[in-house]
Parts: C-alpha cells; sequence; structure tokens
C-alpha cells in the first residue's frame, strides 16, 4: 500500500515537472542574456528585454489587443450560443441546424477564412479589430453552439414551464433557474472560446491582413525572424492569461455539481 | 359562490387528429377531481390548455370566474406540476420551497416565516440545506409539493404526480396528499391512468377518452356506470377469486 502511494505521489510530481517545465523554460529564455549550447543555464539573467520590448516593440499593445479580441469573442459567443441554441434544440429541424454549426470545423478555419474574405473586404472589416472579432466568432459560435445544445433537454423544457406556472416571467427564469443551472457550461464555454481566439492564428492573419497584430501572430512572427529570446518572451506573455484564468476559474470549472 | 375552475368548449387538435372536443369542465371549491384516460388520450394536453402552458383551438378557461384565456401562465394562479418533482438542482430544500416567494419579491422576513413553516407542514424538519440529490423521491414530492402550495394558487394541475414512485411510496404519498389538500383545501386536478388512485384521490371522478369527458358527480356513480374501467377491475379481481376457489 506504502509502495503504491510513493509510487503514485512520484508519478504526479513527474507529471507536474513535465507541465511546468515549458513555461518555466520559456521564462528563463525571455530572461537569459545569452544561452548557448552546451551550457545548462543561461550565463545571466536579465529584466531589461521585459522592459525594452514591452516598450519599443509595442509588445504589452498586441497583450492588451489580444485580451480585448478575445474576451469580447468569448463573452458574444457564449451568450450568443446559449440563447441562441436554446431556439436550435427546440426547432423542428433541429439535427438539421447542429449539423451545420459543425460546417466552419470541417472546412478548417483557413480555408473558412479565405472564402469569406471577399465579403470582409466588400464590408471594410478586412484588417480592423472589429473584422477580426468577427471572423472569430465565425469559429468560435458554432463551437458554442454544440456545447450547449446537450443543455437543452426535454427537462430543461419542463422545468421552464413549471417554473412559469409558478408566477415566473422569462427573465426571472433565465436569472434564477436557467443561467444558475448552466453556470458550469457556461463558464466551460467562456474558457474553451477564449482559448480558440486568444491562440487562433490562420483567420486572424487573413482577416487581419497584418494589420491585426495579436500576440499569437508576434510569436510567429519572431519565431521566423529566429529571434528566439523575443520570441519567448512573446510566448510567456502569451501562456499567462489562460494560466491566470484557469487558476482563479479552477474551483468553478472543476467544481463537482449536482 | 366562485368557481375556482370552468372551462367551455374546449377543443384541439393536432393536424387531423381531434384529442379535445368541445369539452366542458367545472371545479368546485377545495375539490380534487380525479381525471382518469388511457395514455395519449389527451389528459396532459388538456392540463397544459388550463394552465396556459399551451393554446386551445377553440373555448374559454376561468378562473375564479373571470376570463384568463388571454393571461400568460404567470399570470393564471394555475400551477401545473409534472410526474417529476422537477426541483431546482442548485437550490437547497428551503429555497427550492422559498422560490415562489422570492419570485413576487416578498420580505426576507416573510419568506423565512413562510417558507419553515410550509417545511413543518410537510414533514421536512431539519431538511432545509439538502440539496434535491439527497432526498428520496417522496421527499422530492413533498418539496415540489411545498414549493407549489406556498405561491397559494387558486388552482394545483397533478399530471400522473406518483407515476415515478415505488409501490410503498406512492401509497404513502397518496395518503400524504389527501391530508394537505383537506389542511390546505387545494382545489386540483389529479389525472392518472390508474382506477384505484382515480377513486382514492378524488372527491369526483372524470373519464377522458375520444377527446370527450364524461364527469360523474360521485365515485359511486362512478362505479355503478357501465362501460368504464371500474367493471374492468372488478371483473379481473372476480376472475381472480374464482380461480382460486377452484
Amino acid at each position: 500500500m506504502i509502495s503504491t502511494g510513493r509510487a503514485r505521489t512520484f508519478w504526479v510530481k513527474v507529471l507536474i515537472i513535465t507541465l511546468l517545465f515549458p513555461v518555466a523554460y520559456l521564462l528563463m529564455l525571455s530572461l537569459a542574456t545569452q544561452w548557448i549550447f552546451p551550457s545548462v543555464l543561461p550565463a545571466s539573467l536579465t529584466l531589461d528585454r521585459w522592459s525594452t520590448l514591452l516598450g519599443a516593440s509595442n509588445l504589452f499593445g498586441s497583450l492588451l489587443l489580444s485580451l480585448g479580441i478575445a474576451l469580447s469573442v468569448a463573452t458574444i459567443s457564449t451568450f450568443a450560443g446559449f440563447f441562441s441554441s436554446k431556439h436550435l434544440a427546440y426547432h423542428p429541424q433541429r439535427s438539421l441546424w447542429i449539423r451545420l454549426s459543425y460546417f466552419p470545423f470541417v472546412l478548417s478555419p483557413v480555408i473558412y477564412a479565405a472564402v469569406l474574405y471577399f465579403y470582409f473586404i466588400k464590408l471594410d472589416l478586412a484588417g480592423s479589430f472589429v473584422g477580426v472579432i468577427l471572423g472569430q466568432l465565425l469559429i468560435a459560435y458554432p463551437y458554442s453552439v454544440i456545447l450547449f445544445s446537450g443543455f437543452w433537454s426535454e427537462r430543461i423544457q419542463q422545468i421552464e414551464k413549471l417554473t412559469q406556472t409558478l408566477g415566473g416571467s422569462r427573465w426571472q427564469i433565465y436569472r434564477r433557474v436557467l443561467l444558475p443551472m448552466a453556470q458550469g457550461l457556461l463558464l466551460v464555454c467562456f474558457f474553451q472560446t477564449f482559448l480558440i481566439s486568444w491562440f487562433e492564428y490562420g483567420l486572424t492573419t487573413i482577416i487581419g491582413v497584418g494589420k491585426v497584430q495579436t500576440l499569437t501572430l508576434k510569436v510567429f512572427q519572431y519565431i521566423n525572424e529566429a529571434n528566439f529570446y523575443n520570441a519567448a518572451l512573446a510566448s510567456s506573455l502569451l501562456v499567462l492569461p489562460p494560466i491566470i484564468l484557469l487558476f482563479f476559474n479552477r474551483k468553478y470549472l472543476f467544481r463537482q455539481r449536482w | 359562490m366562485v368557481t375556482p375552475l370552468k372551462a367551455e368548449h374546449i377543443s384541439k387538435s393536432y393536424g387531423s387528429e381531434q384529442v379535445l372536443d368541445d369539452l366542458h369542465l367545472q371545479l368546485y371549491s377545495g375539490e380534487t377531481l380525479s381525471i382518469l384516460g388511457r395514455s395519449g388520450c389527451g389528459k396532459t394536453t388538456l392540463l397544459k390548455i388550463l394552465a396556459g402552458l399551451e393554446p386551445a383551438d377553440q373555448g374559454k378557461v376561468l378562473v375564479n370566474d373571470i376570463d384568463i384565456q388571454s393571461l400568460s401562465p404567470q399570470a393564471r394562479e394555475v400551477v401545473y406540476l409534472y410526474q417529476e418533482a422537477l426541483l431546482f438542482p442548485h437550490l437547497n430544500v428551503f429555497e427550492n420551497i422559498a422560490f415562489g416567494l422570492r419570485l413576487r419579491n416578498r420580505s426576507e422576513e416573510e419568506i423565512k416565516e413562510h417558507t419553515l413553516t410550509m417545511i413543518d407542514r410537510l414533514g421536512l424538519n431539519g431538511m432545509n440545506e439538502k440539496m434535491p440529490h439527497q432526498l428520496s423521491g417522496g421527499q422530492q414530492q413533498r418539496v415540489s409539493f411545498g414549493r407549489a402550495l406556498i405561491t397559494n394558487p387558486s388552482v394545483l394541475l397533478l399530471d400522473e404526480p406518483f407515476g415515478s414512485l415505488d409501490a410503498d411510496t406512492r401509497s404513502n404519498m397518496q395518503q400524504f396528499f389527501k391530508n394537505i389538500a383537506k389542511q390546505f383545501d387545494i382545489t386540483a386536478i389529479f389525472v392518472t391512468h390508474n382506477v384505484k388512485e382515480a377513486m382514492l384521490m378524488g372527491n369526483r371522478i372524470a373519464t377522458l377518452a375520444n377527446g370527450s369527458l364524461s364527469v360523474f358527480d360521485s365515485i359511486d356513480a362512478f362505479i355503478n356506470s357501465s362501460n368504464n374501467v371500474v367493471q374492468e377491475e372488478i371483473a379481473f379481481w372476480e376472475s381472480v377469486q374464482a380461480r382460486r376457489s377452484n
């Protein structure tokens, strides 16, 4: 029993180290003045790159831009998906609508963006902040609809009707019954759609026309330039918000519900 | 004297199938009317029309002599209870029962006082903090009744409320309903396909078949009527008795 417990503890530690190592490595690379093979550790560490890059190459601006886009996409797609999936779920042609929701994923986001690019130019949305949000919503929104379509069951419909006869208005039903019951799913959807937007590259490149420089685009730019130290810095910024989001929401995301 | 519920000329069809055909119904204060019918005969449709959850093709519904046909379900003072208790899974027993009062924005003191009294009368003392998944089927049904009764509805519509319970719990809940119906002076329609349950729960009985409702003035009138399910039930037990004698 003791040996089994110790073995489990050992493997848990190995797993944690394996997961944390890439993040720690990126952070150290972004702080290194010089780190040349075969040195195990960098010669010295400095905060200069962080302070210079945040100012000079507008990485902080990209961080804020990415946050703005990801938060907008996550909020809009989560709530729009929640409300519209209800109508789809109870629609006589339910299965057809749900099948259509898979369309952007079957086509691949990059091809999807290339196909729709013409309309973005016509609407003067190519290369704009709103255009990129709209483009990413074309992926995040169907994902949200698919995720919520399982929530709307006959039981939920019965609970809704029962609440009506108990005296609940449409708004009260949402506020006091449906939203609390879907709380866990809403959080998962928000988190997932945030990540979809946050790490989105292909679609953002096409719709953004290089004018909307999100953090993910910056990372690829530095990698293409073989600028590992700057790429490590941008990557550190890139992985930080999802980790913070996960850390603060862990008790809601992983909590056991009714 | 005010009539708690009256339905006149109610008709409803789905496509070519006529489910309810020019149906009339009247409920007296404090009585429970059992409606007996086979599965799919339109019992649930009738209740949903009365509750405003489904529109009738024609006819009108009056609650306390007021035409409520144009009113939304939340304004009708008619509570519809499903076969399952359908408690809110995110709320504990206290909050489930207090739900209707919160919808009506009652004060905290009033909510506390009324809810605790209801919990006591339902025999659920000590369970205030329990979540629905921690309750037995019978306890869940009690909470469901409490949640409906606390809103003081004019009429309760019960759609086979004990259908999902085991035989023992069902028997206990039938007795429980008889007690609270008397205690709270409930006016209700109790829908079931079980003859014994219909006779046990109702002050009067009605049968629904082929879209028509036949209301019997008393249980005796129902038993003595020809061509009804009671005769089948009696015949069944007589055949069992005969077989045992042989």
